[in-house]
């Protein structure tokens, strides 16, 4: 299906050009990258920008490492490298389980990380890892630099703190500094690619501490401090589940819609919340199943 | 004994026919004759034919109301649009058409029926430019009160679909009620039905519900037209049934001088149909602009929305079920009626609700027996064919209820079907006798096979297992003329060229074809070319629809083979004096009986002939030409009782089972084992019958877990893509499949097989709704049974 919308297709070869094109356009240049968003919307006309930049050749934007317990991903870097990548596996096991859920083999092999929360659907794969890990987005514009907080930057569906002038360069975790078991339990219609019906993630920690953080069941993924402050300093047991999924419920504002019904929504929320706790209590002993999987429901 | 045995009765033949053992090919799974082609890229596609740069794009403007009146339509903007060369609408076309039923317009004419309907079309140089153009036309309408449900448009004030349908022209076994929304209403009443529900110990009524469904073949429709300078249309069309579109098109398109001849189709392979490529949709526009820019040739491609919205889908049907049965377990009486949804057009959907209607008493002997199946318009997108054809509809319901009532009269649900299952010889709802069927083996084995009466616990804690095994029966739905036709041709080396105008569409079909010539004449299947339809070249197939072409087609082939080897042997008795009826064919050679040295091989006379003593050559090219028409079936009854006629051709039926494992808290079903046996007559190629049972089970499977197409209360789909309307990946398989082939002859077929590509589907959604029962004692009466359906029932009947 051919794109009829018009606009101009601009490549710049580095990150001045770039922001340059930004500064100009504002919000009527939109960055290219894995384009598995932006292509579709292209096709459908649901996106009308006048310029595309496509910022695959800046070389700012590689990069995937971890140095002092920061790990850097640059905004180019694709679900499948992450997938690939030992110290995904590692030592961020929630997201490279979470990415193993984006879609299918074809779609991860150009999407992106940034393009995943640049894209900002409240059933994002990725976010609720993200948040997990205490992750920074890095911004870039003429203006200058910036790093915002995972939790401040989803701002509502679709919705994201990056300014209209600003490029999203990479985005960074903090390694937990300490032992851990996660989980990201996922809800799909069936065990084929599809757009998370609800998810949630968490990590446990040997101090009975935890984490805990969602997506697809508000209109933004967020963490649950309010799940982690029932949870913390306990282990984990079923009155505590008990517990923590009603805390849960005054935590996410799930909707119907076409893929799942907010009754159902809300009670598989509280389902996975414990499957998800139990899950990656029993990694933390090297029990449970390996990750990437049984995380479907 | 009645027509049909008496026709198909084997006639005593001067050869008798092979037995099993001694077929060579048939029978035999050999190697796909399309399979290189495909594996390596070469097979090509209607998207695939080069037309060069002259090829012009075609862009559609679509109603976006469900119901409206156009009131006017301005393409001024759009003719001076760059790269634009011709708007068309529908002034420029006035002629209905369909297949059935002739209530469709190439373009709407006054009135638009449902959201998408196409109402112009702008043709221009590249496709971008045809789009950017059919923005540009600006078409005014005045809304019209729509009715989106079955059963309300069965009410006597709604809004009519179709307030003209006195004056349409239809096939006379349809029965349309002008002034109402019911295009067609098919009636079956045989037996007392009052008596019977007296002698019932127990009647249970309920009502199903079935959506609509998408056939989502992975290759969309396409379409190219050429109106020539010799005034000849020629159409590369994506499609199960060329032979029946160039009839269409003539017909349709009348006005513009065409007549048969001068169309021509030609097909090429098909990325998959589903029944959803067959008849005429998207293909007559495609047609009506090439007539409209007559030397140029235009393409047309559907979007997937526009696969989705704007070609046949699967008719919803609500189904209300009476049946009573003896606490022996006996079905003494069966009332159902079906509410179809079929659309605003119903040229070949209304002949889905007729073969449902003939046949929804499903698999069983039903002495008592009433049958409603209404065809009702809709403003929603139109209805066809769609793999098992009405039946996979009303099963749901009619197997869902038998196991509800043989579970609460006590009786096992599997003795109960095996009681009532319908026998060679036993009256059909429409008054003939029911054709050879291994039915009963078919039941046997498959309850074998998943161990059925034996309770299984799942290891994990939240999950439990249910088990369920139904019975199904379908029968092709075919006008009482449909034909088949075949011609064969020998080459200088011994190879065969055989034209059939049957699809193949994946199932094998060439194949097959191979294999019946191959067994007649002996040439392997590997020296045999069978090549997609062309209607100037290859000879009429009515369409590939119904399950039908392996019998109609295979004998049509068969008896071109078998004339081909008439004539060789002519020949040889001709030039060698050597007696006919000692003659016969083995490993490419003429052969006889009482001269053991004597070898004829194909390749020293099928072409040049045979040189006789005397230095001159006798015979020339061997061909055989062969037609094949089920003389016996005819489509006239008692409209009030549907008795008389002989519709249909004959039924083939199998049985289904499963092992189902659910988590009772996510509602997350994975089906641990299927087995599917199918009386198919004679497996041909036992390998593509158990593709057949392994794709129709994932198809059937995931209509009834996920699949479920969704509109607004303005008629608008919702999920037009893969991202809502999900079909089964390969993650999605269940863990263990059986294929069982049951072969109980079919007197009348080729080495005696009968049809088998649609049935594999149509019990699946039964099984799952009757497994989810067993495990959890919740029964889910609309489809589809999803995750969602499961955990939220069973989490209220906890409640209770």
């Amino acid at each position: 299906m051919p794109i009829t919308t018009e606009f101009e297709y601009v490549k710049p070869k580095d990150m001045d050009e770039a922001l340059h094109v930004f500064s100009l356009y504002r919000e009527k240049a939109r960055a290219l990258a894995g384009g598995t968003d932006l292509i579709v919307h292209l096709k459908e006309n649901l996106a009308r920008p006048e310029v595309v930049v496509d910022v695959k050749a800046l070389e700012e934007l590689a990069g995937l490492d971890l140095k002092g317990g920061v790990l850097h991903i640059g905004a180019r870097v694709t679900f499948s490298e992450l997938i690939a990548s030992a110290v995904i596996k590692g030592k961020f096991p929630v997201l490279w389980e979470a990415s193993l859920t984006v879609a299918s083999t074809g779609v991860r092999n150009r999407a992106t990380l940034a393009g995943n929360i640049c894209s900002a659907v409240p059933s994002a794969d990725s976010a609720p890892a993200l948040a997990l890990y205490d992750a920074e987005v890095l911004t870039l514009s003429v203006k200058g630099a910036r790093r915002i907080p995972i939790a401040d930057w989803f701002t509502g569906p679709k919705k994201t703190a990056l300014l209209p002038e600003e490029i999203v360069t990479a985005v960074e975790l903090k390694l937990p500094g300490k032992k851990h078991g996660g989980c990201y339990m996922k809800l799909a219609r069936y065990d084929g690619e599809d757009l998370a019906q609800g998810g949630i993630a968490a990590l446990a920690f040997p101090d009975n501490t935890y984490r805990v953080a969602f997506c697809a069941l508000g209109p933004k993924p967020s963490r649950c401090p309010a799940v982690e402050a029932v949870l913390n300093g306990a282990k984990l047991g079923e009155k505590l589940l008990v517990k923590a999924g009603e805390a849960l419920l005054a935590e996410i504002s799930p909707i119907s819609d076409i893929r799942s019904s907010k009754e159902y929504r809300l009670h598989m929320a509280q389902v996975m919340l414990g499957r998800c706790l139990e899950t990656a209590v029993a990694r933390l002993f090297g029990k449970g199943p390996k990750y990437g999987n049984g995380n479907i429901c | 004994m009645d027509l049909q045995k008496l026709i198909t009765k084997p006639k005593k033949a001067a050869r008798p026919e092979k037995t099993d053992d001694a077929l060579v090919t048939v029978g035999k799974s050999v190697q796909r004759v399309d399979g290189w082609e495909k594996i390596t890229g070469a097979a090509k596609y209607t998207d695939d034919t080069e037309f060069g740069p002259g090829l012009l794009y075609a862009a559609l403007v679509e109603s976006p109301h469900a119901h409206a009146k156009i009131i006017s339509i301005d393409t001024s903007a759009a003719e001076k649009a760059r790269g634009v060369v011709k708007v068309v609408t529908g002034r420029n076309f006035k002629h209905k058409f369909g297949l059935y039923m002739n209530d469709r317009y190439i373009f709407a004419n006054d009135v638009v029926r449902f959201v998408g309907e196409q109402v112009a079309a702008v043709v221009a140089t590249d496709p971008k430019a045809a789009m950017r153009a059919a923005e540009l036309v600006k078409v005014e309408y005045q809304e019209l009160p729509a009715v989106l449900d079955a059963v309300k448009a069965f009410e006597k004030d709604s809004p009519l679909v179709h307030p003209d349908l006195k004056s349409y022209t239809h096939v006379p076994w349809f029965f349309p009620k002008p002034g109402t929304n019911i295009a067609h209403w098919r009636k079956i009443r045989k037996g007392d039905l009052a008596g019977g529900f007296n002698k019932a110990d127990l009647v249970l009524e309920d009502t199903y519900q079935v959506p609509r469904y998408a056939h989502c073949a992975i290759e969309t429709h396409s379409a190219i037209g050429l109106y020539d300078a010799s005034r000849r249309l020629t159409m590369w069309t994506s499609s199960q049934s060329p032979f029946t579109q160039r009839h269409v098109f003539a017909e349709t398109l009348k006005a513009f001088g065409l007549s048969h001849k001068d169309v021509r189709v030609i097909s090429t392979y098909i990325g998959g149909g589903f029944g959803g490529k067959a008849g005429v949709t998207m293909e007559i526009i495609a047609a009506a602009l090439a007539i409209a820019v007559p030397g140029r040739p235009v393409k047309l491609l559907w979007s997937r929305a526009q696969e989705f919205y704007n070609t046949y889908q699967r008719l919803g049907c609500t189904a209300k079920i009476k049946m009573g049965v003896t606490k022996a377990g006996k079905i003494t009486a069966l009332d159902f009626k079906l509410h179809w949804d079929a659309g605003a057009y119903v040229e070949y959907g209304a002949n889905v609700v007729n073969a449902a209607g003939l046949s929804a008493s499903g698999p069983y002997k039903v002495d008592n027996l009433s049958i409603d199946s209404m065809c009702t318009y809709t403003n929603l997108p139109p209805c066809g064919a769609y793999r098992g054809f009405g039946y996979s509809e009303f099963l749901f319901g009619l197997e869902s209820h038998i196991t509800r009532m043989a579970t609460e009269l006590g009786i096992d649900p599997v003795k109960f079907r095996k009681l009532n299952a319908i026998q060679e010889g036993d009256t059909l709802p429409y008054g003939a006798h029911m054709n050879p069927t291994g039915i009963r083996q078919a039941i046997e084995k498959v309850e074998k096979e998943i161990r059925w009466g034996v309770k299984e616990k799942s290891k994990d804690p939240k999950k439990v297992i249910g088990k369920a095994q139904v019975c199904f029966w379908k029968s092709p739905a075919m006008p009482p003329n449909a034909s088949s036709s075949a011609f064969l041709k020998f080459n200088e080396d011994g190879s065969l060229n055989i034209l059939v105008s049957g699809m193949d569409m994946g199932q094998g079909l060439l194949t097959v074809m191979a294999q019946i010539a191959s067994e007649v004449l002996s040439v392997p299947v590997t020296k045999i070319r069978v090549e997609t339809p062309d209607t100037d070249r290859n000879p009429y197939e009515w369409q590939t629809v119904g399950s039908h072409v392996t019998w109609g087609c295979g004998n049509a082939v068969k008896r071109a083979a078998l004339e081909a080897r008439e004539r060789i042997f002519d020949l040889v008795q001709r030039v060698h004096c050597l007696d006919k009826s000692t003659l016969y064919v083995e490993n490419e050679c003429v052969k006889c009986r009482t001269k053991p040295d004597f070898a004829l091989r194909f390749s020293d006379f099928v072409i040049n002939g045979i040189q006789a003593d005397d230095y001159t050559f006798k015979g020339g090219p061997i061909m055989g030409s062969g037609v094949f028409m089920p003389e016996f079936a005819s489509a006239i009854s008692d409209p009030e009782t549907g008795q008389g006629g002989h519709p249909n051709v004959h039924y083939t039926t199998g049985s289904a089972g499963i092992i189902l494992e659910i988590d009772k808290e996510t509602g997350k079903m994975k089906i641990k084992k299927v087995a599917l046996a199918v009386d198919c007559g004679k497996a041909i190629n036992p390998d593509l019958v158990k593709g057949q049972i392994v794709g129709g089970l994932l198809q059937g499977f995931a209509t009834v877990l996920y699949e479920d197409m969704r509109y607004n209360e303005k008629g608008r789909l919702l999920n037009p893509n893969f991202s809502d309307y999900k079909i089964p990946t390969v993650m999605d398989m269940p863990d263990e499949v059986v294929p069982i082939i049951i072969e109980v002859a079919q007197p009348d077929g080729p080495y005696g097989a009968r049809g088998v590509g649609e049935h594999t589907m149509i019990p699946c959604a039964p099984l799952i709704a009757n497994a989810v029962a067993d495990a959890l004692g919740v029964r889910i009466k609309c489809m589809p049974v999803t995750k969602e359906k499961v955990a939220l029932a069973v989490k209220a009947a906890k409640k209770n």
